[in-house]
């Protein structure tokens, strides 16, 4: 026998359970045209939680209603002083004390950045929008830091309890604000509180994580000197695993801080104060790009600026700080002074009171202008790129190569005779690899083959199941067998099947794409100094200027539907890949580089067997949150017409159905958290 | 209130309403020093409607207070008192949250705002080339070939409102059984980009749309010609084009509403009937419109402007309602 066929054997033998779905799936496949429920889940299997969830929503609205309306008026309170001392006072007290809180933390070059940044918003004339949303997330912002830190170190403290908070932060991330925004405003009443609270929920996992870690990575040793040296528990606490966890803990303040006021839109939706949310929706609702992107930016300065500020008041609590700023004794005196300087200076003249409105600068109308040329020149280019891409990418995946290809799009019938070549071609490549004792490529093949034959839309559901199922089982165990049923279980009694495939659908293509061209974008990124710091403020830019500006002008190139839907996916869903990718390649160990240079590697050699490989565990994480971005951009890519869960969530809302519209966000929140298992699984597995 | 079908009722039914308010106990001011809270929604329109009605009830003693509120979450904010009413409700695109409140007795209708609507298909001017014999709807049948997408093929493409506002577009498509496919298009900002993208494109175009709108002033359109609305559309399938289908005709025009919180009218008695008579006349919004989204003007200015000329229109609503 020889050495091709005795491997194909044993391959046989180790992938028999998926020769085996192959086998019930060419079935279903063949009856699906006598049997159409095999595609098209039966209505009378289902099993819907959206009327059991609107009851219990009902109960709790009566019963904690006294609660959380007491709860809602705290925290009105507290947002009605952060805007009393931010809205009403004259612009130039707010920039002298910023200027100084800045000076005090970095230095002069960060005081310089925020100086910078607070006269944009002044001339752009949105100072008062921009404060009244610097408000809300002062009050989001110690209240997610507090509570995460409480349940980061109760997880810490208690395994029960951390088996409890993770799941819980995942569903936090995951859900879309949208799907609970019924039973908010009904338990906290409308206004701007609701967009505090949805902010808060979205802005507390990064700090409990953090927090976690952070006690998690203290040396053993320091917790025994502590010991040693006759602690009690409080002050072993105070005075040992806090300092030592701060740094982490500091990380977590930062990117909670992002997290807070990259949930602003949220509050906007809902209204009640005069902010720069409302301003970006107003501008997407009219499809003014101009106004839109200049109040968009206001947000995204917003956020260059909280994140340097907390940012440099974290690097002042490492040992390599090298900027000590005043002592905090005169640094008080030196504020209160130049706030009460900055006061009568505006109560003398009115110019520093209020930015007087002829020198804001607002070229809307220009860039509204340019963009209508651009549309008008290029239009007829890019609709001819979309079309490729929709004929040869978007759709293939949707509806399956049995659908897809047709003369209007390819130009040629997919006849019988070259679908049972596709398919012998198909078991051909797997017998090889099969042959070659790559059993998992030639697994690989097939599903692939299949996948794009059926199409995301036309998968028998039965065979969705057992594939997924058998994945989880073989790399995670029953555990994870056990979530990936449950998970589209969910999506087929609940009646969302469809939709979620749709979802699933544009998030893979949106996915693949982000892999592969952040991959190289964070790959040259991390060979040049120039692109690396070109990619920055972009990415910066793509992350925190909202969605809805983005929106105006793709869609008046390429018109409502999946490549407008995709574009916006991916402009978003791109950036963790590009940071981690860039972040994993430079953080290579020196000395192993130098190892490599000095055995003879050629660069090739050196990237892909030295630095990719080291940077592996990095890249792996920028395409968990890659999934994590991109299921979370659904929700938006829905105004532009998707029919997904998404959009799911929105007809929910119009039809006041809080059970649906949790459902929905559920389902989302399952194929995120499935999606990301079965990944790091399949990695750990590999390992 | 009675819908005026004509110039002439809506006179006599004034008159009317004037005899009665005149024969009638002048309401009561109520609490002048509680804000009445109006909402400010995302279209200029409703912030002409609102900016108008506020000037006018300040005029008359009372404090209003402008707060911005989403078109879906205003209702939980009028079912809660925190808004007290909210003056140009389109119960075309306002989902089921408005009936649903309505009939638990949370919000109260104040009466129609008397915006004459219209409702349908549009279509960019150039179109008219693209696709002879438009406006008349059976034109379509014949140039489908022109405005078949990628996304719809074989089916030519119909742009529809967002899935959320209701399937209109389907509905009617199916009903005169033309060969087309609706596209949701997710957000009234889609709406009008595509719009101004096909007009500067000179790209085919149809779309469900409503006036008045800003973007009109914009864009040059043309309305698609269905068999008018009529109430034996929906129930008899003999009535219109197809004889197997109800509904094979264009849309009954919206109606714009005013809503407030059930304890309006107690509260403010007086302000409650000035708003019951007040009206906005859709050409003049539709001038103030292009003064305030064309002309860079703003609204307060231009509500400013018109309530100190047209003192005879508005010298009614608010003697009806105190004296």
């Amino acid at each position: 026998m020889s050495r091709f066929a005795r491997r194909f054997v044993v391959s046989c033998g180790a992938a028999w359970p998926w020769l085996l779905v192959f086998a019930v799936g060419a079935a279903l496949v063949l009856a699906r045209a006598a049997y159409p429920q095999v595609v098209t889940f039966p209505d009378g299997w289902l099993l819907p939680l959206e009327g059991p969830i609107n009851v219990a929503m009902d109960w709790i609205v009566e019963n904690l209603r006294g609660v959380t309306r007491a709860i809602s008026g705290g925290l009105g309170w507290a947002f009605w002083l952060a805007q009393e001392m931010l809205v009403h006072t004259p612009w130039l007290v707010t920039l002298a004390a910023i200027s100084l809180i800045s000076w005090q933390g970095g230095g002069l070059r960060l005081t310089l950045l925020i100086g910078a940044i607070l006269l944009y918003i002044l001339v752009s004339g949105y100072w008062t929008e921009a404060m009244n949303t610097l408000a809300l997330v002062l009050v989001a912002l110690p209240l997610s830091v507090l509570l995460g830190f409480a349940a980061g170190y109760l997880g810490y403290r208690s395994e029960t309890a951390r088996g409890i908070i993770m799941p819980t932060l995942d569903l936090m991330q995951t859900v879309p604000a949208f799907a609970y925004l019924i039973p908010i405003l009904l338990l906290f009443g409308f206004g701007p509180v609701v967009g505090l609270i949805a902010s808060v929920v979205f802005a507390v996992p990064p700090m409990v994580r953090n927090t976690i870690l952070g006690f998690q990575r203290i040396p053993p040793a320091i917790i025994e000197s502590a010991c040693m040296s006759g602690c009690s528990r409080r002050q072993q606490f105070l005075w040992a695993e806090l300092p030592t966890a701060l740094p982490q803990m500091l990380i977590g303040v930062n990117q909670t801080t992002m997290a807070a006021l990259s949930m602003v839109i949220i509050a906007a939706i809902i209204g009640g104060f005069e902010d720069i949310g409302w301003e970006v929706l107003s501008a997407m609702r009219k499809a003014q790009f101009g106004q839109g992107l200049l109040s968009g930016i206001v947000i995204v300065v917003l956020a260059v600026m909280l994140d340097r500020l907390t940012a440099a008041y974290a690097a002042r609590q490492l040992p390599t700080t090298s900027h000590a700023g005043w002592p905090w004794r005169r640094f008080a005196v030196i504020l209160v002074a130049a706030i009460c300087g900055a006061w009568l200076l505006a109560w003398l003249v009115p110019f520093f009171a209020d930015w007087p409105e002829a020198l804001v600068f607002f070229p809307a109308n220009a860039i509204n202008a340019a963009t209508t040329d651009f549309v008008m020149a290029f239009g007829e280019v890019m609709s001819r790129i979309k079309n490729a891409i929709l004929y040869f990418l978007l759709l293939p995946v949707k509806l399956g190569f049995e659908r897809a290809v047709v003369p209007f799009t390819w130009g040629v019938t997919f006849t019988p005779l070259a679908k049972t070549i596709y398919w012998l071609l198909a078991a051909v490549a797997c017998a090889v690899a099969f042959g070659l004792g790559r059993w998992r490529a030639g697994v690989a093949a097939v599903i692939v083959a299949g996948f794009l034959f059926l199409g995301a839309t036309g998968l028998p559901w039965a065979l969705v199941v057992l594939a997924v199922g058998l994945l989880a089982w073989q790399v995670g165990g029953g555990r994870l067998l056990a979530l990936a049923v449950f998970s589209l279980g969910f999506l087929l009694l609940n009646g969302i099947w469809p939709p979620a495939m749709l979802s699933i659908y544009l998030c893979f293509v949106a996915v693949v794409i982000c892999i592969l061209l952040g991959g190289v974008i964070g790959i040259w990124a991390a060979s040049s100094d120039v692109v690396s710091q070109v990619i920055r403020p972009i990415n910066d830019m793509l992350q925190t200027l909202p969605q809805f500006v983005f929106l105006i002008p793709a869609l008046m190139l390429f018109q409502v539907g999946d490549f407008t839907a995709l574009l916006a996916v991916v402009a978003y869903a791109i950036v963790p890949m590009i940071r981690y990718t860039e972040h994993g390649l430079r953080s290579v160990p020196r000395p192993l580089i130098e190892a490599g240079v000095s055995s003879g590697c050629s660069p090739w050699q050196m990237f892909w067997q030295i630095r990719l490989p080291l940077a592996q565990a990095q890249i792996l994480i920028g395409i968990n949150q890659t999934i994590l971005y991109a299921l979370g951009m659904l929700v938006i890519a829905a105004l532009v017409g998707t029919t997904d869960l998404g959009q799911a969530i929105y007809i929910a809302l119009g039809k006041a159905n809080a059970g649906a519209g949790l459902v929905a966000g559920l389902g989302m929140a399952l194929i995120a958290m499935t999606a990301d298992r079965i990944l790091q699984a399949v990695i750990r597995s590999g390992r | 209130m009675t819908k005026f079908k004509s110039p002439a009722s809506a006179i006599c039914a004034g008159a009317a309403m004037l005899a009665l308010a005149g024969a009638a106990q002048a309401a009561d001011l109520g609490a002048t020093d509680a804000p009445i809270k109006l909402a400010i929604n995302e279209w200029t329109g409703q912030h002409i409607t609102t900016h108008i009605a506020g000037d006018l009830l300040t005029k008359m003693g009372y404090k209003v207070e402008y707060v911005t509120a989403g078109n879906y979450p205003q209702h939980t904010a009028l079912a809660d008192g925190d808004l007290s009413a909210t003056l140009e409700v389109w119960t075309n695109n306002v989902g089921d949250i408005y009936p649903k409140m309505k009939e638990e007795g949370k919000i109260v209708d104040i009466g129609p705002l008397g915006l004459a609507t219209r409702e349908g298909w549009v279509y960019p001017k150039h179109m008219e080339e693209l696709c002879p014999g438009l406006p008349d709807w059976e034109a379509l049948k014949s140039c489908k070939d022109a405005m078949v997408t990628p996304e719809t093929f074989p089916q030519g493409r119909i742009l529809s409102y967002p899935a959320d506002w209701g399937t209109r577009s389907a509905d009617i498509i199916k009903a005169l059984g033309i060969d087309y496919k609706a596209v949701p298009a997710g957000s009234e900002g889609a709406l009008v980009a595509e719009l101004k993208a096909a007009d500067a494109r000179k790209t085919p175009l149809v779309m469900m749309m409503w006036a008045p709108h800003w973007v009109f002033a914009d864009v040059d359109v043309g309305w698609v010609e269905l068999p008018a609305y009529e109430p034996a559309c929906d129930t008899d399938p003999s009535w219109g084009p197809n004889p197997d289908a109800t509904g094979d005709c264009g849309v009954e025009a919206p109606e714009t509403v005013k809503v407030a919180w059930s304890g309006f009218e107690e509260k403010w008695p007086a302000a409650w009937a000035f708003l019951e008579a007040f009206s906005v006349d859709t050409s003049e919004q539709e001038l103030m419109m292009k003064a305030i989204d064309q002309d860079g003007g703003k609204v307060e200015d231009v509500t400013a402007a018109w309530v100190a000329d047209h003192e005879a229109v508005w010298k009614p609503w608010v003697d009806a309602a105190t004296q």
